[in-house]
């Protein structure tokens, strides 16, 4: 009896409660909206992409905000990156160009700045994301699938997502905001924002196939990224070749502490130093490193990043019973993607080397370019260049990176040689490509019609 | 569009009348239907099918053409009945129509390394002669000379046996002497006996060439083949599981992977240009490596057979020679190195087991199913020597194993703090961590080409009594 009359009395102070609020909240997505929106900026950049063994420019669509008076925007760097021009529509629906400040593709982000003389752009206010609970209304401000100046509410579903190290979602550095506010294609590099109106995320990622599963980088983490971005145009990080698990990976025993060294690049200062997998990482230089679960990893991942490069550091691991000091110098960290180039008269894209690239091919230093794509009927097609293929030499000179094979391609374009020879590596095994320069393409590579490479597969070797 | 399937009709129709005024009078072709469609049965069997990137496996129930080719009861079918990843069960071989059908057990035998087909035994104890087709092994086919095949129609038409008229329509040499039909013919045509305008059985309908015939090179797959008698006919007289078992163990390997000589690579190096071929790269540990050849080498003789290869297909022909020339005798082989020619000699051993001959092991305790890392498979995955382990092909779904993410493919290097670098230094490993049952297993596993751990956290039976 008396237990039901409670239940009543608190039924009835939540729906009143309810019913305020819904008022109250109303009026505060309002304003919050109103604190951003003029602050919000549409981007068109035009992007290159290479594909099929040729450079090609697509325009494509994505979000952005202003933080400063004169004009520096906030983005992704998915949406920024490898850009030759980029519009921005700003909230008056003014068309005004932004040059690339820089980009940072381990977390995303990347900074423009509009090319204006104005000192009196509307700003956005950074929040702090560290005090974000799950539950807090959200808001995401962009141009999902190109539809500008769109707003849509949420809540913060989880504060602290962790989305992995490898794979399409790769961020070492930073968890993620995830949020049930729709994010769509376009609302990428767009604000995510607080009742108060400030700005606690940048919209990134969504998950395919899912409903309202949205993810947003923490302003926390983005703060640092894009303040080195304006001073450096670049975001330096620190490596040392290893990548870690969390400690569950190996035991439940919460008295564990460390992190598990789980690989170990085998051209890195962590293999000079003889760290090996399954090392337990105790400290680097006396901070502690514990991350027992997948969530505490990125902060590890940083402490590295943060050390200065080319200074020894120590590392204290355990090892079985015994406990050890190592040192470690660590290098900079080189960018997830190595420039990419087309080579127009042999019909094919290369890239510069990346230790990953340099791990998958398992070559025994970082010599070579990496093949991206070869042109169907293009020379280098004909001869059989495969995207995948790391080229090691040409005509007998080895190819030290990506200036190196530019300048040995421009000579031999010039010398108009009939046949030049390509030591290729190819998973396990190693081919010999010949590109003949004066064949049936004749410097022009207008696409072949699809019945003259049926042919030409067909004729092969003879 | 009714306009042309009438059109079709009707070009069917005449080349159908046509077919039976030339080469099969309707006498001839009703005489082929009543003489062979007796030894045409039905086989019907499940199917076992691994999917090789998630280790996932399906079942699934078919039926296929089988021909007995012997009045004990011998079947040839198609050779997808047996794959790496299907392992036919449950096979059942349905002779004779309607009133008269009898149903057997069947017994799939040892497939052919040689010919795409598969053969099955009828089980049965009673001394029944089966009807069977008998084919002449002497008989050769000509281009545009035309065939009757005697097949099944579907499941629907309860597996009546129909005739089939078709042509060849063409002859390929390499890498064997192949017949082509001028076109497709239904599933249940696969295997079916082909029968020349003399009223005799010259081969069955085939698809694809077999590994050993190269058809993993030049996949001349999706257009229908017969397979003449000369191919299968040694199968009939001693059928696969009762010859001496012929394994690609005992094939002769020198270790490398080659290219052809083209007469624009003999221009590249000043070479004349006769052919021959490029040794491209060299195994590690192979004879090629430890007798001393190079990278660029161009082999012109292997055994006082002259080498001339100037296309990919004519590399076959030097595949063969190596695979064909005996094992642990010297053998010279005649290179040009830069230019000059060499002699070298070498002394070829037993190609290495390879994936499909690869031992299996089934954990029973954490739902692992691993394999041995074979040679074929370390230069697919471009492993380096120095990871030594063992390949997961299977996690049993919802086992420790599976709990603990371990997925397919990966390698395993450490099991439980034992190290694993073979098959035999896994099975010890498990069995010890089974009686040890420590509350937690670490395994140390290369996923691409990275390291990582899983942990299982298994609950033993003894610990569920307590």
């Amino acid at each position: 009896m008396r237990r039901s009359m409670w239940a009543s009395v608190l039924a009835t102070l939540c729906l009143a409660g309810c019913v305020t609020t819904g008022s109250a909240r109303e009026s505060a997505v309002i304003r919050a909206k109103n604190k951003v929106l003029p602050a919000l900026v549409h981007i068109r950049p035009v992007k290159e992409v290479f594909t099929g063994g040729r450079r090609e420019e697509i325009l494509v669509v994505g979000s952005g905000f202003i933080i400063s008076p004169d004009g520096y925007v906030v983005t992704n760097e998915h949406v920024a990156g490898e850009t030759r021009l980029v519009r921005c529509v700003l909230y008056n629906k003014e068309e005004v160009e932004a040059e690339v400040v820089g980009t940072d593709p381990y977390t995303d982000i990347a900074v423009l700045k509009l090319k204006t003389d104005r000192n009196d752009l509307p700003t956005v206010k950074l929040g702090n994301s560290s005090k974000l609970e799950a539950g807090q209304v959200v808001l995401a401000l962009g141009s999902p699938h190109g539809l500008a100046r769109s707003v849509s509410e949420g809540i913060v579903s989880v504060t602290d997502r962790y989305l992995g190290d490898g794979g399409d979602m790769a961020s070492p550095y930073n968890t993620w905001i995830q949020t049930d506010a729709a994010i769509n294609p376009g609302n990428s590099g767009g604000p995510l924002v607080n009742l108060k109106g400030e700005v606690i995320g940048i919209n990134a990622r969504r998950l395919g196939g899912a409903e309202n599963v949205g993810f947003a980088i923490p302003i926390d983490s983005a703060r640092e990224v894009i303040d080195d971005i304006i001073q450096e145009k670049r975001v330096i990080r620190s490596w040392i070749g290893a990548s870690f698990q969390e400690m569950l990976r190996k035991t439940e025993d919460p008295q564990k502490k460390g992190v598990i060294i789980a690989d170990v690049d085998p051209l890195s200062p962590a293999a000079e130093a003889e760290l090996l997998p399954g090392d337990v990482m105790l400290s680097i230089n006396g901070v502690p490193t514990n991350a027992r679960f997948v969530e505490d990893l990125p902060p590890v991942n940083q402490l590295i990043a943060d050390l200065p490069v080319g200074q020894e550091a120590t590392v204290r691991i355990a090892r079985g019973k015994e406990e050890l000091d190592i040192k470690v110098t660590p290098t900079e960290r080189s960018a997830v993607k190595g420039e990419e180039v087309e080579f127009k008269e042999w019909g094919f894209t290369a890239s510069e080397l990346t230790p990953a690239i340099v791990r998958i091919a398992q070559l025994p230093a970082k010599k070579g370019v990496f093949v991206s794509g070869a042109q169907v009927g293009g020379p280098a097609g004909e001869a059989r260049l495969q995207a995948g293929d790391i080229v090691l030499k040409v005509d007998d000179q080895d190819i030290g990176d990506l200036a190196a094979f530019r300048q040995i391609y421009q000579q031999l374009v010039a010398s108009k040689k009939r046949l030049v020879m390509m030591d290729v590596k190819r998973g396990a095994l190693t081919r010999y490509v010949l590109i003949k320069q004066n064949g049936e393409n004749k410097g022009e590579l207008a696409p072949a019609p699809e019945g003259a490479a049926v042919r030409e597969e067909q004729n092969d070797g003879k | 569009m009714g306009n042309k399937i009438l059109r079709a009709a009707i070009m069917m129709l005449v080349g159908w009348y046509a077919s039976a005024e030339d080469a099969f009078p309707p006498s001839l072709a009703r005489e082929v239907y009543d003489r062979v469609s007796p030894a045409i049965c039905v086989l019907s069997y499940s199917s076992e099918i691994t999917n090789p990137a998630s280790g996932e496996v399906t079942k699934r129930a078919t039926n296929a053409l089988g021909v007995i080719v012997s009045s004990d009861g011998l079947v040839m079918t198609h050779g997808h009945m047996l794959l790496e990843n299907a392992r036919p069960f449950s096979i059942r071989v349905k002779v004779g129509q309607g009133e008269l059908e009898k149903e057997y057990d069947g017994q799939i035998l040892r497939k052919p390394e040689d010919l795409n087909v598969c053969f099955v035994r009828i089980v049965t104890s009673e001394s029944v002669g089966f009807p069977y087709v008998r084919f002449d092994a002497e008989a050769r086919l000509e281009v545009g000379e035309e065939v009757l095949l005697v097949g099944l129609l579907g499941d629907n038409f309860d597996f009546s046996r129909s005739l089939l008229a078709r042509r060849i329509g063409s002859i390929l040499e390499k890498p064997r002497r192949t017949y082509c039909l001028d076109q497709p013919v239904p599933f249940g045509y696969v295997t079916s006996p082909v029968i020349n305008a003399h009223g005799v059985a010259v081969g069955v309908v085939g698809y694809d060439l077999s590994p050993a015939e190269g058809g993993e090179l030049y996949i001349r797959s999706g257009h229908p083949l017969v397979y003449q008698s000369g191919l299968f006919a040694h199968y009939l007289e001693t059928p696969p599981s009762e010859q001496e078992a012929k394994s690609p163990q005992e094939e002769a390997w020198l270790g490398v992977f080659t290219q052809p000589l083209t007469d624009d690579h003999a221009e590249y190096w000043g070479l004349p240009k006769n052919g021959g071929v490029i040794v491209s790269t060299i195994v590690p540990g192979s004879p090629a490596e430890k007798s001393g050849f190079q990278r660029g080498d161009i082999v012109t003789e292997f055994n006082g057979i002259p080498i001339h290869a100037k296309q990919n297909q004519e590399v076959l022909d030097f595949t063969r020679v190596i695979r064909e020339t005996g094992v642990g005798k010297d053998v010279i082989v005649k290179v040009l190195r830069a230019g000059q020619p060499l002699e070298m000699t070498t002394n070829l051993v037993l190609r290495p087991k390879s994936a499909r001959d690869a031992v299996e092991f089934e954990d029973q305790v954490f739902g692992l199913t691993v394999r041995e890392i074979t040679t074929d498979v370390r230069i697919l995955l471009n492993l380096p020597e120095d990871v030594q382990g063992v390949i997961v092909r299977r996690v049993k779904s919802g086992s420790w194993a599976s709990i603990a993410n371990i997925r397919p493919g990966v390698i395993i290097m450490n099991f439980g703090d034992y190290p694993v670098t073979n098959l035999e230094e896994f099975k010890q490993a498990v069995t010890k961590v089974a009686e040890q049952k420590p509350k937690e297993v670490t395994v140390f596993c290369r996923a691409g080409s990275v390291t990582l751990f899983f942990r299982m956290e298994p609950v033993w039976p003894a610990d569920a009594l307590k």
